[in-house]
This record gives structure tokens, C-alpha cells and sequence, in this order.
């Protein structure tokens, strides 16, 4: 890591060694469309980091600009040190990058597609082949290694498509949507593998729109929405920061249920028809009344779990998300 | 970087077998076929054309002229009872060609003429091959005396020999082998295509490797396997059908070389245009199809329109055919006989390359 790229804010981190993944204000234009736009974003040795977002959020470039696939358009990202930039093959050999597709030849053997994937990093004789061996057992297809993976079931393919990324043994290893698809023994196994190689000092990121297993697997997590990181930090933080802990339903008419909302102004409310919803769960006192104030009536009073879902919602809105 | 992907991409055409009988097994049964269709050596075998033919018996020259038919190998005359019967015989189609001669047959300026009946409604060279023939044998039989050769053949300085024993396979062989030679762009282009949609090239881009490489890497194979069938295809016209090379081997080689590089590129053009395996499949078939027939691989540019040559020398094909006929035909022929249509073969893979590369979008 050169000092002078360094993020003040970071210094002591880069001078312990601990950051393999520092997006320093990356940003990504098609043309007009800007898709991810200035992200600073930090990822410590042997975390598993969640990178959540609903469909367009800009997850996929902002992959795809770590990783080196396209060119970011401002900023830049650095794997253990290296910047994606200027020392582009040290950034790109220090990732494993697991896509959303099933990235590989259907018409080669599992061996066969270790074998070329690990050549592309430099791997070759008695290391490769140690290094393919120690790949298939970790999928548990050791004995469906010479087969053509096109006769393989989704979840061998899943399986597969992770330890391709993982045939180099990288610094972080970046898995996009890695569990799609697959039955609930693969995508156990996934995660297991995925614990064990944290366990082992692998730094990952994880996409996913699977919140529970965000939630399941993660120590921290990011939620972008339209090309920005709009909160980040471990799960407590963010649903003690903005999980939704107040629910009130009214009854009465417009002009009533109107003067409650209005009362209930200064309490960071958020409407959806006749409900109410707080996001602190000790504000219920003054708010109850509020309402009563304001000559509404309460059909019913309760409080919802913040979990993950409910921030992300609460922050990425409702609406579908057809991009 | 070179070797694996060289390795990998032959793996993959090796368990495609839809490729192999598009690059090997088709082109091998078209030769056959179109070897059949244009046999230039069909005179040597052909049984001699059975003519209808009523000769009065108070013709001069009568015992003449059918002596001179059957002995040209040409013809075979079978008599016939009446003049009208050989003109219903020929209109039934019972004779292709039917021949009259009158009793007052007199071969001088307003004498009774020969009736030579015939569908005039034939092609044109149909017609032709059988009145041209007809009309020499019938004239020398009436002038009489020995046949002289009034005309005799001879290559101008410089133009070197054609090779003996030539057959249709010296037009045909070449003519198949280009067309389903540029096939080759076809499977490459399909190649960039499965590539992208199922998401191995995003994950090539992020190995550490300089995408030109990645891109010359995918590239080189092709240019390999188009050699080796184009190669093998002249193997199999030469050993199976009897097709003969009389020029140089090294140049054919060179020549060879510069279809398959030319293929490649085009295929490389056809993926950088096209953004589904669909559009590259319609796009490149109706493209590599037109480009072939119009540059005389289904139908030699001889017999095309003076326009229609023209045109297909817009293409690579009509060139490479050019080298191929110059190689294949001429004794002796080498590089100088064939610079040109190897120049333009390599200025048309270029220019492919080179548009390609332009249009060629790594990150999609």
C-alpha cells in the first residue's frame, strides 16, 4: 500500500495490514447513466462482508470494476495493497471472483475446468494439480472429477463455480449471488465452505438477495441502493440504527387518521395506509400521546423485530425493481 | 496463457460434434456431389448420343455422312423408316437429336440443307454442345477427302501448362473446401458469443492477463483448426476423388493459411457486431453463403456474368479460388503465379481484423 493513495481515516488499519479491500470514491458511468457513484468502502482481513442491494443498485459493477473487468471511470480499488489501476495482475491474481452465472465449460470435465481456470493464474505442474485436488474436495466432487460438467445437477455446478474461484487461494475471494438456484444441501455446504476458508483468513465478500443469508453469514454489511452505499456497518448497528420497532395501526376516518400523522410529525414516522411505523421502539409513550391528542383513535399497538429486511426495506423502499 | 486456452478450446470443439460434420463431413459430401454435377471429363466416358436420322437413300453423301457420325464417337446413328417419324420421335423426346437429309441434298449456295431437329428451346450451351459437333462431322463428311486440322490449341507465352489428367474434383475440391472453410468464422464467433452469455469471458477478464492476449488466445485456435480442415480437405479431394496439384506445395500451405486467418477474422467481425448467438447464426450463414456463391465456390466465376466476376472479387473467396485453380491446375505454378490473390486474401483477414477489433466491446 503506497501512503500517499492511503484514506487518512484508515492509516492505522493499512499499517497493521489489515485492509484487503479499499474502495477509495470508485465510480462507474455508462455514458450518461452513472452506475455507482463514489464508493469508499472497507474490507478487514477475515471478514465476511455483505454487499446487499435490490436489482440495479449498481452490485454487479461495482464488482466488476474491483475485479478489474471493466475500468472504473473515478477512483479506484485496492486488493491487499495492489491498485486495480496500476498494478492491475498483483490486484487481479489477489482475487477469487465467483460470479452470478455458472461461469463455466460445459463440455469439459471438472478437472478440466480447474486445470485451465488455475493456469490463467500461473499455476502449473505438481501445484496445480495439488492445488485441483485440494479445489475438488472442497466441492466433495473428487469422484465426479473426470466427468463433462454439463450431466452435473445445479448444485455440483454452484460447488464448482466457487472453487474455480477459489483454485489460486486468494486474499479476498468475491462471490456474486453464489447460492441461486441450488438446493438446501449445496447451499449448506457453500456456506460451510465459505466459513471454513473465513476460518482459515480468507477475506470474502458476499452478494446476495437472500437477506437471511446475508444476515446468516455476514459480519458486516453494506446496502446500496441507485449506485451508493446508503448505510453500512455490523447487523446490530443497522437495526439498532434503522430497524423499525413501532407499529400503530388507527381507525376513524382520513381527516383523523390525517391529524395523528400530522401529531406525530417530529417522531420519524413512516405511513402505509392506516399504519404508522416508528423506528424507536422507546419513543412509544410520547407518540401513543400524540394521538390520542389529536383525537385519533388506536386499533391496535405493537412492535416488529428489526431484522436485516426490515432495514433494508425501510431504506430501499417497497417498490419492485425491474432493472 | 496461449497454450491452456489453445488446449481448452480444441477440448471443447473436440466434444462438439455438430462442428466436426459441419467443418469436415459436409464439405467432403458437396465435393462428391458437385464433383458429379460438373464432371469435366464426362466426354472420355460418356456413351456417344443416339441420333434420330432419315437419310434418303438418293443422297450423295448419305453413306457418308453416317459413317462420319459413328465413327466420331460422338454420335451413334440409329436409323429411322420417314423423315416425319425422326421429327415425332425428337418431339416425344424418344431422340434428344434427330437428322434428316433430303434426297436432293446438294452442300452448295441454295442447294437443299441438312435438318438437323432439335428442342431449340434448350439451353443455350446444351444446344450448342450438340450442333457445333454435328455440323463439323456433317461438313467434312460432304467436302470429303482426308480430314485436315485447320486449328490447333496453344497456351500463350507465360501461362503454364495445365496439369494432365485434370478433373471436375481440381474445381470442386477448392470451391468446397473455401465455402465451408469461412464456416470456421461461423464456430468462432459462436465461441465469443457462449462465452459471454454463459460468463466464463467476464471471468477471463478478471484473471490476471492482458485482454489482448485472451483475444489472440481465442483467436489462434481457429486459425489452427481452419488450416487443418482446409488441409485435410485437399488430402481427402487428392487421395479419395483423384484431384491433382500441379503447382507449389508451400504456397497452397501459404495460401491455406491466409483462408483460415481470413475466416477467423471474419468471425471475430461477426461477434463484435452481433450481440446474440442467434444474430450470429442468421448474420454469419446468409453472409458466409452469399460471399461464397459469389465468389464461384458453388458455381465457377467463369460462368458467371461479366458483372458478376467482377463482383466477386469483393470477396476473399473469389480470390482464394483464383490461387487454388492457378495452384491446382497450372504445372509448375508457385508464390509469383499466385501473389496477388494471396496478397488480397491476407488484405481482406486485415481489414476483418482490423474492423473487428474496432467494434469488439471486452466488457459485454
Amino acid at each position: 500500500m503506497r501512503g500517499d493513495h492511503v484514506h487518512p481515516a484508515r492509516w492505522y488499519e493499512v499499517l497493521m495490514g489489515d485492509v484487503v479491500l479499499e474502495l477509495v470514491g470508485l465510480g462507474k458511468r455508462f455514458g450518461d447513466r452513472v452506475a455507482v457513484a463514489n464508493l469508499d468502502l472497507t474490507v478487514r482481513r477475515g471478514e465476511i462482508f455483505g454487499l446487499l442491494g435490490p436489482n440495479g443498485a449498481g452490485k454487479t459493477t461495482t464488482i466488476s470494476t474491483t475485479c478489474g473487468v471493466i475500468p472504473p471511470s473515478s477512483g479506484t480499488a485496492r486488493i491487499a495493497g495492489h491498485d486495480i489501476r496500476t498494478d492491475t495482475f498483483a490486484a487481479k491474481r489477489a482475487i477469487g471472483l465467483v460470479p452470478q452465472d455458472l461461469a463455466l465449460y460445459d463440455d469439459l470435465t471438472a478437472r478440466q475446468n480447474l486445470a485451465f481456470f488455475g493456469q490463467l493464474y500461473g499455476l502449473g505442474g505438481a501445484e496445480l494439480h495439488a492445488r485441483i485436488e485440494w479445489a475438488l474436495g472442497i466441492a466433495q466432487l473428487t469422484d465426479r472429477s473426470d466427468e463433462i460438467i454439463k450431466k452435473f445437477s445445479g448444485g455440483m455446478k454452484r460447488r464448482l463455480n466457487l472453487v474455480v474461484g477459489l483454485i489460486h487461494q486468494p486474499t479476498l475471494l468475491i462471490l456474486d449471488e453464489p447460492t441461486v438456484g441450488v438446493d438446501p444441501q449445496s447451499r449448506r455446504h457453500i456456506f460451510d465452505a465459505i466459513r471454513a476458508l473465513q476460518g482459515g483468513g480468507m477475506t470474502v465478500v458476499y452478494t446476495s438477495h437472500y437477506i437471511e443469508e446475508v444476515e446468516e453469514l455476514c459480519d458486516r454489511v453494506a446496502i446500496m441502493d441507485a449506485g451508493r452505499i446508503v448505510t453500512s456497518g455490523t447487523l446490530a448497528e443497522l437495526t439498532h440504527a434503522h430497524g423499525i420497532a413501532l407499529e400503530v395501526e388507527l381507525e376513524g376516518d382520513e381527516v383523523a387518521i390525517a391529524g395523528a400523522v400530522a401529531a406525530v410529525a417530529g417522531f420519524d414516522a413512516t405511513r402505509d395506509g392506516r399504519t404508522l411505523r416508528f423506528a424507536q421502539r422507546d419513543t412509544w409513550a410520547p407518540v401513543v400521546s400524540a394521538i390520542e391528542a389529536s383525537g385519533a383513535r388506536i386499533k391496535r399497538l405493537g412492535s416488529q423485530r428489526a431484522d436485516l429486511e426490515t432495514v433494508f426495506l425501510a431504506l430501499t423502499g417497497r417498490g419492485l425493481r425491474d432493472a | 496463457m496461449f497454450g491452456p486456452t489453445i488446449v481448452k478450446e480444441i477440448q471443447l470443439l473436440r466434444r462438439d460434434p455438430r462442428a466436426l460434420v459441419r467443418l469436415l463431413a459436409l464439405p467432403v459430401a458437396f465435393i462428391a456431389l458437385f464433383g458429379m454435377v460438373f464432371r469435366a471429363d464426362a466426354d472420355k466416358h460418356a456413351p456417344a448420343t443416339p441420333v434420330a436420322a432419315w437419310i434418303d437413300p438418293q443422297a450423295a453423301a448419305g453413306a457418308r455422312i453416317v459413317a462420319a457420325l459413328d465413327g466420331s464417337l460422338r454420335f451413334h446413328v440409329v436409323p429411322v423408316a420417314t423423315a416425319d417419324q425422326v421429327r415425332r420421335q425428337v418431339a416425344n423426346e424418344t431422340f434428344e437429336v434427330g437428322l434428316i437429309i433430303p434426297g436432293n441434298f446438294a452442300p452448295t449456295p441454295g442447294g437443299a440443307k441438312a435438318e438437323l431437329v432439335i428442342d431449340t428451346g434448350k439451353p443455350r450451351p446444351e444446344l450448342e454442345a450438340l450442333r457445333g459437333p454435328m455440323t463439323a462431322i456433317v461438313t467434312r463428311a460432304v467436302l470429303g477427302g482426308d480430314a485436315v486440322d485447320v486449328i490447333t490449341t496453344v497456351a500463350p507465352p507465360g501461362l503454364r501448362t495445365p496439369v494432365a489428367q485434370a478433373s471436375s474434383f481440381q474445381m470442386t475440391v477448392p470451391g468446397n473446401a473455401v465455402l465451408f472453410g469461412f464456416f470456421i468464422a461461423l464456430t468462432c464467433a459462436l465461441s465469443f458469443a457462449e462465452e459471454r452469455r454463459t460468463g466464463t469471458w467476464r471471468r477471463l477478464l478478471a484473471a490476471p492477463v492482458a485482454p489482448w492476449r485472451l483475444l489472440a488466445a481465442k483467436l489462434i485456435p481457429y486459425v489452427a483448426l481452419g488450416t487443418i480442415q482446409v488441409g485435410l480437405l485437399f488430402v481427402i479431394g487428392a487421395v479419395g476423388f483423384g484431384m491433382r496439384v500441379g503447382g507449389s506445395i508451400p504456397a497452397l500451405a501459404v495460401l491455406t493459411v491466409g483462408v483460415a486467418t481470413c475466416a477467423t477474422s471474419l468471425g471475430l467481425l461477426l461477434a463484435a457486431v452481433s450481440t446474440t448467438e442467434k444474430q450470429i447464426s442468421s448474420l454469419g450463414s446468409v453472409a458466409i453463403l452469399i460471399m461464397g456463391l459469389v465468389g464461384g465456390c458453388m458455381l465457377p466465376r467463369a460462368i458467371m456474368g461479366p458483372t458478376l466476376q467482377q463482383i466477386g472479387l469483393f470477396v476473399p473467396h473469389g480470390w482464394a479460388l483464383d490461387g487454388y485453380n492457378t495452384l491446382l491446375v497450372r504445372d509448375g505454378a508457385g508464390f509469383a503465379d499466385v501473389a496477388k490473390p494471396i496478397a488480397a486474401v491476407y488484405g481482406f483477414a486485415l481489414a476483418f481484423m482490423v474492423a473487428g477489433l474496432r467494434r469488439f466491446r471486452f466488457d459485454q
